[in-house]
């Protein structure tokens, strides 16, 4: 196989993100420096000015809590307004501020960032492990996303990539990236269900698979159902009890709150394989008049917890019959279920999908994984020419025009097969009627002003006649890349106006423009500094390690011919490590830990012979 | 073939032409099946092309012209695949389309007569083949046109010999549109249409009066309409039509210009005129109601409806 430019996918999850790439035929997680799977979902600015991403901006969330950021994914391409951000601040210890266009800025330090800024520290840090475990530089990516994500949320998660550095090839859904991966290379053929519930979101879609294409039918669920909710429920539980010893609300401050947070995430995981889980968090609150410090002690059962989450689960399992509705199937048409993401070892989410579904479901997949690895599958398909991979996806949310009285007129319907385009007549509303305007909205409400506003335009210069004699032709367009436009035209004149919707999660073309030029030269400066700074540290522990071998060998060689010649090149090439070391270049750093590296092994090999 | 250069295998950009020449057929066709494929064979057939035709097969890619062709073509077969496996589209547009219906019915064999071929299950790798050749055969232009126009010609006149004219429209419709210039599809089409709204006209006329029979004005004054509006020429109807709105208390306009239908489809009649007549004077116009009544009057002078009406306000 010829050699070709790495292509990567990354599952950019609301608690952790993974990152997977195609080894010869089958797809494979990269590891990531710290060689874990998971990389957390969590960005910090650490007390000495330092950008923290992953698992040590994880560790610290307790002590810098109002500078770590975690589940920004819950905030990306979403209004300032709207409820469900409204909902969330009360229960984030990082500050969350409105930006001009009804955004969302995350204050860090003292700056203020877009919510896709944030999920881009986090891509670069992905993106960094690859190019560590490639050895090269890597540009193309697919990136998952929720399927019930709407067009700005795709587009933020897209400016995201582009701010990162990556040449984003297509966002696809989760569950199907997880139904790329449960298939792919299998002789799989029928109908398959995939529940995702994962730490922010919850999925569900059917899929019809037939030797290499993925068919998805249909498509449902809530982008804000997941994990954090099932946290926030425990801590609710937490929080009104102890209000209701001691008078505090230890919601008001950060600190507690973050620890709160992960004792309840804590205990939840503990709870999918045990009985009951201890949540001990001494010091919590000191009482307002002075006094001894408290502390909270609590036994969470499984039974409480699924009390307290009941809710939650039921709302998935009615999603799971609307989509099955939608999708024209019963339980015992599929031939699989796949469970997808970490909720889904609750033991009672199991139970649920069981009863609901008839049927065990399947074993094979990795739930943390699996959306990574489809990702990767779907990267190959689109760069490789000889992949038999077909993916045909579909618009999770309907998409209209507001018509006069307030309503929407949908043109492509949900579930619809991308790219499509649809053509309907519309005509003027009122008595000599010269402009119309044209509201592009997306989702399932029957009122205007319920649904997302992706764009708007005007056509104008409409012939003056009675309401309803001008008639204009609106086509709606989805293209391969998932883009959408309108366009209007006046039968009569020809007149047309069209747009592009590339409405993104607060950040105007500019901005992203502004921010990605700030970011050019930066951009590869930490590259090669970090690079530099990581092979500085490699090679300062195998000097020392060479140094602690040379004495060993000395004495085991007993001043043979080997021995001293072996030494004296041992010796010099330390020399020329610290010139290396002093003089940071990078190729001279990377050649000097080669050559000791082979003096390591070289020596280590000798003692374990004499010995 | 062009100055363009494309990254597609020369072979795969014949059948993306191919395919891309034949959009415009029924929603079968585009998609190779048998009409009146099932939905499970709708989909396979939909898998099938997407593996050759979605554009995610060229991502990246060199397309030149060629992108834009396979946009069209795979909006095209998600179309046709969401209708067809869609009981409520797909109803619906049989509906829309008798055409298609036609051609399901000489497809499955259920008119004999007309499809000796029986409609056997065929196996995946047959149908497979079938939608091969069927492709290589689209190549050809001039030869897929020509085969069509007769297949279309021998099912029409087939449908003509049974008096089922609008089976028989439909076909010689689609047919003239493959080919405007064919002077035996056009003439055959002309006398078909005049047949074909006449038995549309009659059979409203005839339900019409079983309607009154039944008492039910509302229906019947529909089904009048309709025949009226099929067929210029059904003066029997026009003239049912004008009186039962009289009775029921219609427009004056609207049945003064039903009379005057009948009248024009059949200037002899004498009950025509007199009713013409009458409404035109209630209408004010009194000199063109007097035009009709002197016909009336001439043309028989005993008529019931002439002594009743006419001659009692005789002279003027």
């Amino acid at each position: 196989m010829a050699e070709r430019e790495p292509v990567i996918g990354i599952d950019l999850g609301t608690t952790n993100s993974v990152v997977a790439f195609m080894q010869d035929g089958t797809p494979t997680v990269i590891r990531n420096r710290a060689s874990s799977n998971l990389t957390p979902s969590v960005v910090a600015l650490s007390k000495t000015g330092k950008l923290l991403v992953g698992q040590i901006a994880k560790r610290q969330a307790v002590i810098n809590p109002s500078d770590t950021v975690y589940a920004s994914k819950r905030l990306i391409g979403r209004k300032f307004s709207s409820p469900q951000v409204q909902d969330a601040i009360k229960v984030l210890p990082y500050g969350v501020h409105a930006g001009d266009h009804d955004d969302i800025r995350i204050q860090l330090g003292d700056k203020k960032y877009a919510v896709p800024e944030v999920a881009a520290m986090v891509l670069k840090e992905l993106k960094a492990d690859a190019e560590a475990f490639f050895g090269q530089s890597v540009r193309k990516a697919v990136i998952t996303v929720p399927a019930y994500f709407n067009d700005g949320q795709r587009q933020a998660t897209k400016d995201a990539g582009r701010i990162a550095g990556l040449d984003v090839l297509r966002i696809i859904n989760e569950p199907t990236a997880a139904a790329l991966a449960y298939g792919f290379g299998k002789s799989v053929n029928g109908k398959i269900a995939v529940f995702d519930l994962g730490g922010g979101t919850f999925d569900v879609s059917v899929l019809d698979v037939s030797s290499g294409v993925f068919d998805v039918i249909a498509t449902g669920g809530d982008t804000y159902l997941g994990g954090e909710d099932f946290d926030n429920r425990v801590i609710e539980w937490l929080v009104f009890d102890f209000a209701k010893e001691n008078g505090i609300d230890l919601r008001k401050d950060r600190m507690a709150l973050q620890r709160l947070k992960e004792s309840a995430e804590k205990a939840k995981i503990e709870l999918s394989g045990s009985k009951e889980a201890q949540i001990n968090l001494p010091f919590i609150a000191t009482p307002a008049g002075g006094g001894a410090a408290l502390h909270l002690q609590r036994t969470l059962s499984r039974d409480k917890l699924e009390e307290l989450c009941g809710d939650l689960v039921a709302k998935t399992i009615s999603i799971c019959e609307q989509v099955l509705v939608d999708a024209r199937v019963k339980p015992s048409d599929l031939k699989e279920m796949i469970l997808v993401g970490g909720m889904t070892r609750m033991p009672k989410v199991v139970e649920a999908v069981k009863h609901f579904f008839r049927r065990d479901p399947c074993k094979g997949v990795h739930p943390d994984e699996v959306v990574a690895l489809g990702a990767a599958v779907q990267a190959d398909a689109l760069t490789s020419s000889d992949s038999d991979v077909v993916l045909l996806d579909v618009t999770p949310q309907s998409l209209g025009v507001a018509v006069a009285g307030g309503y929407v007129r949908r043109l492509i319907p949900k579930n619809t097969t991308v790219p499509t385009s649809v053509t309907e007549v519309f005509n003027t509303s009122k008595d000599d009627q010269t402009t119309v305007k044209i509201m592009v909205l997306q989702g399932e409400a029957e009122v205007a002003h319920q649904n997302e506003l992706l764009g708007e335009f005007i056509l104008t210069g409409l012939r003056k006649a009675r309401r309803g004699e001008v008639e204009i032709d609106v086509t709606f367009e989805i293209n391969s890349e998932g883009i959408v436009s309108v366009s209007a035209k006046d039968r009569e004149t020809g007149l047309q106006q069209s747009i592009q919707v590339t409405a993104s999660g607060g950040l105007t073309e500019d901005e992203l423009k502004r921010i990605l030029d700030e970011q050019a030269d930066l951009l590869l400066e930490a590259r090669s500094g970090e690079e530099l700074q990581g092979k500085k540290s490699e090679l300062k522990a195998l000097m020392k390690e060479v140094e602690a071998l040379i004495p060993q060998l000395d004495k085991a060689t007993q001043g043979s011919e080997f021995g001293k010649d072996a030494i004296t090149k041992a010796k010099s090439a330390l020399d020329a490590a610290r010139k290396a070391f002093d003089a940071p270049v990078l190729s001279k750093v990377t050649d000097s830990i080669d050559t000791l590296t082979r003096t390591v092994s070289l020596f280590k090999g000798v003692l374990e012979r004499i010995k | 073939m062009s100055a363009e250069t494309i990254d597609i295998p020369a072979e795969r950009q014949q059948e993306i032409l191919a395919l891309e020449a034949k959009l415009k057929a029924n929603h079968f066709e585009v998609l190779g099946v048998t009409p009146g494929a099932s939905s499970d064979q709708v989909r396979d057939a939909f898998h099938a092309l997407s593996r050759k035709f979605h554009p995610d097969r060229y991502h990246g890619r060199q397309l030149g012209s060629f992108k834009a062709k396979l946009d069209t073509i795979f909006k095209r077969l998600v179309e046709a695949n969401n209708v067809l496996t869609d009981p409520d589209k797909r109803q619906k547009y049989l509906d829309d389309n008798p055409f298609v219906r036609a051609a399901i019915r000489s497809a499955t064999g259920t008119n004999a007569a007309l499809q000796p071929e029986p409609a056997a299950p065929k196996s995946a790798e047959e149908e497979a083949r079938d939608a091969e050749r069927r492709l290589r055969l689209a190549r050809h232009p001039y030869l897929a046109k020509v085969t069509k126009i007769q297949e279309h010609l021998v099912k029409a006149k087939a449908h003509i010999a049974k008096n089922e004219f609008s089976h028989a429209f439909s076909l010689l419709n689609i047919a003239t549109q493959i080919d405007p210039q064919n002077v035996e599809v056009k003439t055959l089409l002309a006398d078909v249409r005049k047949k074909n709204e006449v038995q549309r006209s009659e059979g409203d006329f005839k339900r019409a009066l079983d309607l009154l029979n039944q008492g039910n004005e509302e229906l019947a004054l529909q089904a009048l309409r309709a025949s009226v509006n099929a067929s210029a020429s059904n003066h029997e109807a026009a003239f049912k039509l004008a009186t039962l709105l009289e009775k029921t208390g219609g427009d004056i306009k609207e049945i003064s210009s039903f009379a005057q239908k009948a009248v024009e489809a059949a200037p002899q009649k004498v009950e025509y005129r007199v009713l013409l007549g009458r409404m035109l004077e209630a209408a004010g116009m009194k000199s063109l109601a007097k035009k009709h009544f002197d016909e009336a009057l001439r043309l028989g002078p005993d008529h019931p409806d002439v002594k009743k009406h006419v001659k009692k306000r005789w002279p003027f």
